[in-house]
């Protein structure tokens, strides 16, 4: 763990940098591929997710906000995305396409490796979406328990419930773990 | 938390996607934008909170108060070009036009030669007799409105300049007793 300890420490000193304006980029290219997984629990494409992690990374560096606030940035992804995903629903039903794809769990972009990474995915893939979104956050994203909370609008302790419990799924589907 | 540190190790090791080049590009160019955009209203903002942008103040325009204005200014205008330029009945308007030498340089091409000397006297009034310096020859007292215009050009590039302005004038005239 203190490998992990260390990456956050970065994370957050590059999160300072990124306050003093140009240095956004190093800030987004870190946290880009974690915002992409995050946004695409919701889009249907990984291009409604770009678009997705595009729109509120700008309105989120408009506002000028802590930049240490990262919950605010991940509640800023899920704001967007959930108004893209009505968007996409009512272009859907417009369009007289199947309903019943929106409602298909999206399966989060990984670079597979072997068998059992795929494995790992297909597990991830049957949690509810409330536990995976919290899993997300708190793996790939590396966010607290009081970050995700605080992007959720849930309490610590919900989170940290959901996160165990989104643990404990795939351990029992998965039975090689 | 310790029974699914194995499963979190895995976890960790599966690595997402990565964004497409372009994205960094469009998020720029996105907050290039936006910084223009703010740069532009940031005159008409008052403060901005977290959620809530204020709402910009809109610029009423009083058509009513221009329309009147211009009307105004358009009277005004025209009002006095008619008492600039309306020729007064009691007095014959005086006109001379005096031609004046040409200077042209041939070396020259920016060099302005006088072309001509208007004066117009468009007002005349007399103001009766008066005994100037006690003196005791009396003089009619004469005032003249003029508008003198010079004129040059360039005979090398046929530009020309002229320059036009008001003048006064008061003569008196000997009383010749009859």
């Amino acid at each position: 763990m203190v490998g992990g300890v260390s990456i956050i420490k970065d994370r957050e000193k590059v999160m300072e940098n990124v306050a003093t304006d140009e240095n956004w980029k190093n800030c987004f290219s870190q946290l880009a591929p974690g915002l992409l997984l995050f946004a695409r629990q919701w889009a249907r494409s990984t291009a409604d997710a770009e678009d997705i992690v595009q729109e509120a990374f700008v309105r989120f560096w408009r506002k000028q906000h802590d930049i240490a606030n990262r919950g605010l940035l991940y509640a800023t992804v899920r704001s967007i995305a959930l108004d893209f995903l009505r968007r996409d629903s009512r272009r859907a039903r417009r369009e007289s396409t199947a309903v019943s794809e929106m409602d298909q769990t999206v399966q989060p972009l990984f670079e597979i490796e072997d068998e059992s990474q795929r494995a790992l995915v297909a597990a991830l893939d049957l949690l509810p979406n409330e536990q995976r979104e919290v899993l997300v956050m708190k793996i790939w994203n590396e966010l607290t328990f009081a970050e995700i909370a605080s992007a959720l609008e849930i309490s610590q302790n919900t989170a940290a419930s959901r996160y165990r419990y989104a643990l404990a799924a795939l351990k029992k589907n998965l039975p090689a773990v | 938390m310790n029974d699914f540190s194995e499963l979190e190790s895995q976890l960790r090791k599966l690595r997402p996607v990565q964004p497409s080049a372009d994205l960094m590009t469009r998020v720029e160019r996105a907050l290039t934008e936006a910084r223009h955009g703010e740069s532009l209203h940031r005159g008409k903002r008052s403060t901005s909170t977290a959620a809530v942008l204020p709402r910009e103040r809109r610029f009423h325009f009083n058509w009513l108060s221009l329309g009147l204005g211009l009307a105004a200014a358009a009277a005004l205008v025209l009002f006095a070009r008619v008492q600039l330029e309306r020729p007064v009945k009691k007095t014959q308007p005086v006109a001379s036009i005096t031609p004046a030498p040409q200077f042209s340089s041939p070396t020259s091409t920016a060099q302005f030669v006088p072309a001509g000397l208007t004066q117009v006297v468009y007002h005349t009034r007399d103001e009766g007799v008066h005994f100037p310096n006690n003196s005791q020859q009396p003089m009619r007292r004469v005032r003249s409105h003029t508008r003198d215009t010079l004129q040059w050009r360039n005979p090398t590039t046929g530009a020309s300049l002229r320059i036009s302005y008001p003048s006064e004038e008061v003569s008196l005239v000997p009383v010749t007793g009859q």
